[in-house]
């Protein structure tokens, strides 16, 4: 009984919770367009041998920059390659390297993070550990991103790893500071300490109290950073330190084709660069719309608003 | 126009024209709004033109740059010239005359530049020049024999591309340079050399004013190293005005030019690194002569009004070296599938836009002694299998396709290929090797495949034969290695007589185009591309302008 009670009320939840979320769509079209891109280019990423009406990689020197139209839709470019259809495969790389460097660098970043917070104010090895770690953080940063990234793809070798790698490394200093400023709060509350009292060791405080509740903004994080990472990536790809041709990348596509604009061929690198920057923008909104739900303040101000106005709170 | 006005005219016209380049980076997407300002095109006898870059050295000892091959023309001459004959296929303009003819010294037709006349050895052993009397440099100093000997001796000195120069015009020691009197040099060599009169119409064996080179250099500096990487002392046509780097050349016609004084005043040589930039800045007319632009940029200049548009067959080739040094391109049926499967007409349309040629041959297909056409390399998938299987490769295999970023041709070019080979099993790689590091990728002959783009200057097959199959030639990028070839090749440089020389080249190249070192590809042509009111130019073999060709009207 009790436990059927529990899961009701755990569904009463879930489905109030879901509500709470739909009304803020509803209230915020921003958010819901920042969704509905996001969910799309990840969509065409998953279906895009089904959808592309070409294979991605295929020349075909007879019908070469062909403008849009049909069957063509987004024409072709010098190579006779199909735009549309790269258009549509670009994603599965962009997306791919962008989140797989992004979870690479907010691991990193946190795990660094969470240790440096939590022994920064105790003195001895951990201490001097802490500034170790923070400094050189300085150091990374005070690169210039791009600068970096290229560096790092110029060390590694021109390949798909790398550009994970340049990624994550020049990421990593982002989350490492949001996690630090979070764990030095978190570590003299109450609760960590009575886990101290009770002989709990350092790691199992990390993992079981701060860390969980530290999370909030390196998730909000998460979303804006993806959608940088796929810029970065195409940057990189732009200049000829990112993929090779000619694997279907907005990035690289531009390139390709921008040399063409001056003699009226546009369509080779403006559809790829649109889709390039309404993906990001999709990013961006999606990591506001988590910033302003990951905030407690926020969010409670936002119910009380939407409970005025229709009745309905998380 | 007095000094002043002109470096008047000289400011308003830089500010004119940096600005236009400003609005051109910004304005890359809207090519139509622009407006070019038209200073320098309405300055009458003065010539702007927009290059890829501006001379990196004015030596030609050591720099080979696209900007170096211009300023050595203007700035300097050489003993012989080829003929000038009106172009076959373009009316408009004009070319050297190459042929071989039977009936003039030496099998060619040429005119005397700083020679006023010559005599050659039918044997091939030695040549003698009388120079011209009263020929004075861009210092005021009289050409004298001395100067002539000056030059070979610093060639010597100096090694580099002056190693080269003696090496195939067969001196091997600056003995062989001979002053006979005041205006009489002449070159001696051990071994018979086909090449005694044709050396001296290379762009890069120029004669030097000694007598300012020895007093500019000192003891220090005994070959002025220093003085000609940034200025000049020659017979030629112009004087070097100024030299700023990245930014721009300009050279003045000079009045006491023993040719005359050129018809254009002064020549701005600007870099304008992007194409796309040239092509905008003769649209509007505010350069007269975009250079090295991209097919498509050049199709889309054809209708304008005040611009012309002429290609012509050209020295230039571009091919892929199939490197006979690594598996499987040691075998020859590996690389002549590799032929067959290269869809040549359709890179012909596609990426060429039809303003080349296929490669039909080993050697520039304008040159004497070239045979083409040996063997028919149309595309054929069947044959490409069959040729695979038959060398043991019948899945295929993987491999790698370098390319260089700074060829706007040679990316589309390698997607195609490589969609096409995957039809034979083929797995190309593509690599993109950065501009600046591309040339030394070619010369460490480590690519299994890798892009070339060449033009042998001496319109001679041996020459051109000998610098790209001789297994001991330093430009031999692919390898590749006959000892037949070798041997014809042998013979060709060791004898004066061009009617067996043209029969060794025949023999060479039938064997060269059977065991195909290279995927043949383009011959691309050269295009220039001018405002209407120019006229007079002339293509050379060494691919570059001669400011003194040209003029207004």
């Amino acid at each position: 009984m009790a436990m059927a009670r529990d899961a009701g009320a755990r569904a009463r939840g879930g489905s109030r919770r879901l509500a709470f979320f739909m009304a803020v769509l509803r209230t915020h079209p921003s958010f819901a367009l920042g969704y509905a891109i996001v969910l799309m280019v990840v969509l065409l990423a998953i279906f895009a041998p089904w959808v592309a009406p070409y294979p991605p990689e295929t020349a075909d020197p007879v019908a070469f920059l062909q403008p849009p139209g049909w069957p063509h839709l987004m024409g072709t470019d010098a190579t006779g390659m199909d735009i549309f259809s790269r258009v549509i495969w670009a994603p599965r790389i962009d997306l791919s390297i962008a989140i797989l460097g992004t979870l690479l660098s907010a691991l990193i970043g946190t795990t660094l993070g969470a240790l440096v917070g939590y022994y920064q104010s105790v003195r001895g090895l951990g201490r001097f550990g802490a500034g170790f770690v923070m400094r050189s953080a300085d150091v990374l940063q005070a690169f210039p991103v791009f600068v970096f990234a290229i560096a790092l793809v110029a060390v590694f070798g021109q390949s798909l790893q790398s550009i994970v790698l340049a990624i994550a490394f020049v990421n990593a200093p982002i989350y490492l500071r949001l996690m630090r400023t979070q764990v030095m709060s978190i570590r003299t509350m109450r609760y960590v300490e009575a886990a101290w009292l009770a002989g709990m060791p350092d790691w199992r405080i990390i993992a079981r109290h701060i860390v969980p509740n530290a999370m909030a903004p390196v998730l909000a994080q998460l979303s804006v950073n993806i959608g940088w990472s796929v810029l970065l990536t195409a940057a990189l790809s732009f200049i000829g330190a990112g993929v090779k041709a000619p694997t279907p990348e907005w990035g690289s596509m531009i390139a390709m084709g921008y040399q063409n604009i001056v003699t009226g061929h546009w369509w080779p690198s403006i559809f790829p660069g649109l889709a390039l920057a309404v993906t990001v923008f999709g990013f961006s909104l999606v990591g506001s719309s988590i910033e302003v739900l990951s905030d407690p303040a926020r969010r409670r101000r936002l119910a009380g608003r939407l409970e005025t106005v229709r009745g309905i709170a998380p | 126009m007095t000094t002043k006005t002109r470096a008047e005219w000289t400011q308003l016209g830089r500010r004119a024209f940096l600005q236009s380049g400003t609005l051109l980076a910004g304005a890359a997407a809207m090519p139509q709004i622009l407006s070019m300002p038209r200073a320098y095109a309405q300055a009458g006898s003065t010539m702007v033109i927009a290059a890829p870059a501006t001379p990196q050295s004015l030596d030609c000892n050591f720099d080979v740059s696209l900007g170096t091959f211009e300023a050595i023309a203007a700035l300097y001459d050489g003993l012989l010239g080829f003929e000038r004959i009106i172009d076959p296929d373009v009316a408009t303009a004009r070319r050297e005359d190459i042929a071989y003819h039977a009936d003039k010294m030496g099998g060619v037709n040429m005119y005397g530049k700083l020679a006023e006349s010559w005599e050659l050895d039918p044997e091939g052993r030695w040549a003698r020049f009388k120079l011209r009397e009263g020929v004075m440099s861009n210092w005021g100093n009289e050409l004298t024999a001395e100067d002539v000997k000056w030059t070979w001796d610093r060639a010597f000195a100096l090694g580099a591309l002056g190693a080269f120069y003696t090496k195939v015009s067969g001196l091997t020691r600056p003995e062989n340079v001979k002053v006979e009197d005041k205006y009489t040099v002449s070159f001696n060599i051990d071994e018979p050399n086909p090449l005694l009169l044709k050396i001296h119409t290379n762009l890069y064996t120029p004669v030097y004013d000694s007598k300012k080179c020895r007093e500019e250099g000192g003891s220090e500096d005994p070959w002025a190293r220093k003085f000609i990487e940034n200025n000049s002392a020659g017979f030629g046509p112009y004087s070097l005005e100024q030299m700023v780097r990245g930014q721009q050349a300009v050279f003045k016609a000079r009045e006491d030019y023993y040719g005359g004084k050129p018809a254009i005043d002064r020549v701005i040589f600007k870099e304008v690194p992007t194409s796309a930039a040239r092509v905008q800045l003769l649209r509007g007319g505010a350069v007269d002569i975009a250079q090295y632009l991209q097919p498509l940029e050049i199709i889309s200049l054809k209708d304008l009004p005040n611009v012309a548009v002429e290609t012509v067959p050209a020295s230039f080739m571009i091919w892929i070296e199939l490197n006979a040094a690594m598996e499987p391109f040691d075998k020859p049926d590996v690389r002549r599938a590799l032929n067959y499967a290269f869809p040549q007409d359709q890179v012909m349309t596609a990426v060429f836009q039809g303003l080349a040629d296929p490669l039909n041959g080993c050697m520039p297909n304008i040159y004497p002694g070239f045979a083409g056409d040996q063997v028919d390399y149309s595309y054929n998938l069947e044959k490409a299998r069959e040729l695979l299987a038959k060398a043991g490769h019948g899945d295929g295999f993987k491999t790698t396709l370098a390319y260089n970023a700074g060829d706007p041709v040679q990316e589309p070019i390698a997607i195609i290929y490589q969609t096409a080979l995957r039809e034979i099993g083929v797995e190309l790689e593509l690599k993109k090797v950065p501009a600046g590091s591309f040339y030394n990728a070619v010369t460490d002959r480590k690519q299994p495949m890798i892009f070339y783009v060449d033009s042998p200057w001496c319109p001679d097959p041996g020459y051109s034969l000998t610098l790209y199959f001789d297994s001991k030639s330093y430009v031999n990028y692919s390898n590749y290695k006959n000892d037949e070839v070798d041997r014809l090749l042998g013979e060709m440089a060791a004898t004066a007589d061009e009617k067996v020389r043209l029969d060794l080249a025949e023999k060479a190249q039938a064997i060269i185009m059977d065991e195909a070192p290279w995927t043949f590809v383009a011959y691309p042509n050269y295009t220039m591309a001018r405002k209407k009111d120019l006229s007079g130019w002339t293509y050379y073999t060494s691919n570059n302008i001669r400011f003194q060709d040209f003029s207004r009207g």
